[in-house]
């Protein structure tokens, strides 16, 4: 690539001041809040901010054992594991349905499925609150499952939606002519070749699931139903208020596996996010 | 068996034609192929035989049962494809044994009917690979294997050689003509190269812009051509077109003159004559012009000639050279001059 | 090409009867195919948007719900701090959403015919990839609670004393856009890149050689090209902001007097810490008119014009 750094070496020194600046900017807050989680509480509010404080592993410990980090973990996970499988045994039909078959209506559908996407959940949620506490759910994994599920819905459809379009439609026809059914096809031979696009449209619809904090807050108020967002307003002590430590810490936790994912899938996060619209 | 009908075939999408009044009968074993430019109709009305698309009117049968209400899934055709259309994520061996499982052979042939469509393209070492491991002549031949493998009733193909360098084509050429010489199995070929349709074919069906030009024999098409469309579109070079009259059994046009045809319409006539068909002659010529272009290839040499305001091409022998701008007298084989109606383009007997 | 064995149409080939599957079957199918999918959205959609209506007619106290007509909108429409948070949004996440826009896009312009564009990308997503809470927390205490922002503008000399933060109108919407810009500036950034890359580095090539130089160019040639990207972005983004709850919950807890409440939190005040149902369902069926006026004009054109 030298003919492209010789192209563009007029503007260097203001491009890597402006990209510095912003890294700086981004990384910053991260490594201080870093060091928030591994020192101890009482080095956090001081009436003057401590920049180099002593190592601790004490919100390591206290996460632990003075709160259900387990439990908040384990329903982080359930959770999101649930609601992906019900979104992709959902999405990947009617994903199957608007790219490849032409049929009336087709549009009005698949406007409406992306329309949910906008929906705010501060429309639904006191409907939704009081749907589970009708049908006993509030406080369960399921119900969490069930609301993930149909807010991220509409994302997965239409990001499969998007990667099955690349299939060149020669490839069903000579299925067709082997003597393949429809679902067969669907099964053997659209879904391998859109493996990619499922995964990235699983990836994003557990990082959503993750950060979803609304009806989180709504429908949880013990540890059978706590996730890692939510809980992180557990974290208060005493007098003292939020221990702000175990939150830094919890917040660790939730994004090395999410930035390991994301940096394995980057190449299509820019469709995946744009759900299709523009691809990288 | 298989004897397939095509009987007033259209094919419209709302208001555009497809295909219109496609009347053929297919031979059991026949090669036929459909020959014409983009857009002529020719895989369209493939794929109606196929059974992916529907024909807007008309009837397909085939050994006399009628096929428009069976589902593709159901004819007992296999299909060539032009980018070759294998299953990127199964392996060969898988992708040709595809077909067998859809259509419920049993089980304990599988392997032995792979393996011989394999040999039978000589792929068999790749059995194992993906398509996107194979070049561009393997994946063809396992599009091909994948057709044979359950012995259709009918082949299908559309084009499968165009993505091929020329070298390659010519090759598969051969062997998809002695294939289907050993499998005996109806054939179906589409394609817009010439030189594959009178290689290949029993049978040539010419088409443009929907409708059939002419069917017939290679040699049929192009020694008697039904219309200006299929003069000029078999033969490389292309056969020469010259409008001029036609009076009195003379035909007159800048340049040329030709004495005793025996035509009884008189007015304005389009001469078709080959290049093959010209020689050059300084004794009794029917045409005069000067040389706009030579150009020797090895075995003969292509001479351009301009006369009146056409350019006409004629092959002259190999040793051949003459400098540009220079005159030049050019005799026709008589016996292989061709008449058509300058208006209609309709071949004149 | 080996000869034909005997035996390769040894395979019985018994002449199976020739199956007619029904072809309205076929065109049924993908109406079949869709209808999971979309009974589920019409649950979580039209089932509550339903409710919610009907609930708006009613004054609900715990479980008793007593009929009050359109008592709980003409309330909605006198109520000052109704049009507050809608006032709120709109200037909060307008500012966050320009800022983050421009930002993006100078960004984008700068890094994406760099050739460390890959790093650049990385550690730019980094702030996208924290949970929403877990951010609002690391602000609120940086600039609250531990005052760590204060304490590092003092040394630098900008200002003399403390600040007070929560008190002030101004800097407690600031924070909370400072909270959404830094995480998904990102997010913008991504999409721009990737639209920029995929265009033809041939024209810029040509207007280079046209004596452009790479500002012009990009003004007048890849900008342009963007519209539709920039265009589906900025809806994405724009319909997320509009949304903002948890930073609101977490950071200012609706701020001083009211002055950081976004819609959601007022939805959510109004039902959950007053308990006031029928009212806060009157301001969803409000919020969601809204939304759907917004739909049917921006996004679709958006979307129409992203999807090429």
């Amino acid at each position: 690539m030298a003919s492209q750094r010789r192209k563009r070496g007029e503007s260097r020194v203001i491009r890597y001041i402006i990209l510095g600046s912003w890294a700086v900017f981004c990384i910053a807050p991260v490594l201080w809040f870093l060091s928030i989680g591994f020192r101890p509480r009482t080095e956090i509010i001081t009436p003057q901010p401590i920049y180099w404080p002593t190592f601790s592993l004490d919100a390591w410990h206290m996460i632990w054992s003075d709160w259900p980090m387990a439990s908040y973990l384990r329903n982080s996970v359930l959770a999101i594991i649930g609601s992906v499988i019900i979104d992709l045994v959902l999405a990947i039909p009617a994903a199957y349905a608007l790219s490849r078959y032409r049929f009336r209506g087709r549009e009005d559908i698949g406007f409406y499925i992306l329309s949910t996407r906008m929906m705010a959940p501060a429309i639904v949620a006191i409907p939704i609150f009081f749907l589970f506490r009708n049908m006993g759910l509030l406080d369960t994994i399921w119900a969490l499952m069930l609301i993930y599920a149909a807010v991220n819905l509409s994302i997965v459809t239409w990001i499969i939606r998007s990667y099955m379009m690349d299939i060149p439609k020669e490839l069903e026809d000579a299925a067709r002519t082997d003597g393949a059914s429809d679902l067969r096809i669907l099964w053997e031979i659209i879904i391998p070749a859109v493996l990619p696009g499922i995964i990235t449209a699983a990836v994003i619809a557990a990082i959503f699931a993750i950060n979803e904090f609304l009806f989180t807050l709504l429908i949880a108020s013990t540890k059978n139903a706590y996730t890692m967002s939510v809980a992180l307003a557990n974290f208060t002590g005493g007098s003292d208020g939020l221990i702000y430590n175990a939150i830094a810490l919890v917040a660790f936790l939730a994004f090395v596996p999410v930035f390991i994912v994301v940096v394995a899938i980057q190449k299509h996060l820019s469709r995946g996010l744009t759900m299709g619209a523009v691809k990288g | 068996m298989a004897r397939i009908e095509l009987s007033g075939i259209q094919k419209k999408w709302g208001a555009v034609w497809g295909v219109r009044d496609v009347n053929i009968d297919i031979a059991d074993k026949e090669f036929i192929v459909f020959l014409g430019p983009s857009g002529c109709g020719k895989t369209t009305t493939m794929r109606m035989i196929a059974g992916l698309e529907d024909p807007s009117e008309g009837q397909i049968t085939v050994d006399g049962e009628l096929m428009n209400e069976v589902d593709a899934r159901d004819r007992d055709v296999a299909m060539v494809f032009q980018g070759y259309a294998l299953y990127p994520n199964m392996t060969i061996y898988e992708n040709i044994r595809f077909p067998l499982r859809m259509r419920e052979v049993p089980k304990a042939d599988h392997d032995r009917l792979v393996r011989e469509a394999a040999r039978m393209v000589e792929l068999e070492e790749y059995l194992d690979r993906k398509p996107a491991a194979l070049s561009g002549g393997q994946r063809q031949r396992a599009a091909l294997a994948r057709a044979i493998v359950r012995k259709p009733q009918c082949f299908l193909m559309d084009e499968p050689l165009s993505n091929l360098d020329a070298k390659l084509r010519q090759a598969m050429r051969v062997q998809i003509k002695h294939l289907q010489r050993q499998l005996k199995i109806t054939t179906v070929y589409v394609t817009h190269d010439q030189i594959e349709a009178m290689t290949l074919a029993d049978r040539i069906v010419i088409m443009e812009k929907g409708m059939i030009q002419q069917t017939g024999t290679p040699d049929e098409i192009y020694s008697d051509p039904a219309n200006t469309f299929v003069a000029g579109f078999i033969g490389a070079p292309p056969m020469n077109l010259i409008p001029g009259e036609l009076l009195g059994g003379t035909f007159r046009a800048p340049g040329i003159e030709i004495h005793d045809v025996k035509l009884t319409v008189d007015g304005k006539v389009t001469l078709g004559v080959r290049p093959e068909d010209c020689h050059v002659t300084p004794e009794a010529p029917n045409m005069t012009g000067t040389v706009y272009g030579v150009e020797p290839t090895g075995d003969m040499t292509f001479l351009t000639m301009r006369v009146g305001e056409h350019l006409i091409e004629v092959k002259a022998d190999r040793e051949y050279r003459r400098a540009l701008d220079l005159p030049e007298t050019v005799a026709f084989d008589r016996k292989r001059l061709y008449f058509f109606d300058t208006k209609g383009g309709q071949r004149l007997r | 090409m080996t000869e034909l064995s005997p035996n390769l149409s040894g395979a019985a080939k018994a002449a199976p009867a020739i199956r007619r599957r029904s072809k309205r079957m076929r065109a049924a199918f993908p109406y079949l195919l869709l209808t999971p999918a979309v009974l589920y959205l019409l649950m979580i959609t039209l089932y509550p948007g339903v409710y919610a209506i009907y609930q708006s007619f009613f004054l609900v106290r715990f479980n008793s719900w007593t009929y009050i007509g359109f008592q709980n909108y003409i309330d909605l429409w006198n109520d000052r701090e109704f049009w507050a948070a809608l006032w709120n949004t709109l200037v909060i996440g307008s500012v966050a959403l320009t800022l983050q826009c421009l930002l993006a896009l100078t960004l984008a312009y700068h890094a994406y015919r760099d050739p460390w564009i890959k790093g650049w990308r990385i550690i730019f997503l980094v702030p996208m990839l924290f949970m929403p809470s877990a951010v609002a927390f690391m602000f609120k205490l940086a600039f609250m609670d531990a005052r760590v922002v204060a304490d590092l503008l003092m040394r630098v000399g900008v200002i003399e004393n403390n600040i007070g933060w929560a008190s002030s109108t101004f800097l407690s919407r600031m924070i909370l856009i400072v909270a959404d810009v830094w995480q998904w500036t990102p997010f913008l950034f991504i999409i721009f890149v990737a639209a920029l890359q995929s265009q033809d580095e041939e024209v810029e090539e040509a207007a280079r050689l046209d004596g452009a130089s790479w500002f012009k160019i990009f003004w007048n040639i890849s900008l342009p090209l963007m519209r539709p990207v920039i265009a589906v972005a900025l809806v994405l983004r724009g319909i997320d902001i509009t949304t903002m709850f948890a930073n609101v919950f977490i950071i200012t807890k609706g701020g001083p007097g009211g002055a950081t409440e976004t819609i959601s939190y007022f939805i959510y005040r109004t039902g959950f810490k007053t308990f006031n149902f029928g009212y806060a369902s009157a301001a969803s069926v409000v919020m969601l008119i809204l939304t759907v006026i917004i739909a049917q004009l921006v996004v679709k054109r958006a979307f129409h014009s992203g999807r090429e």
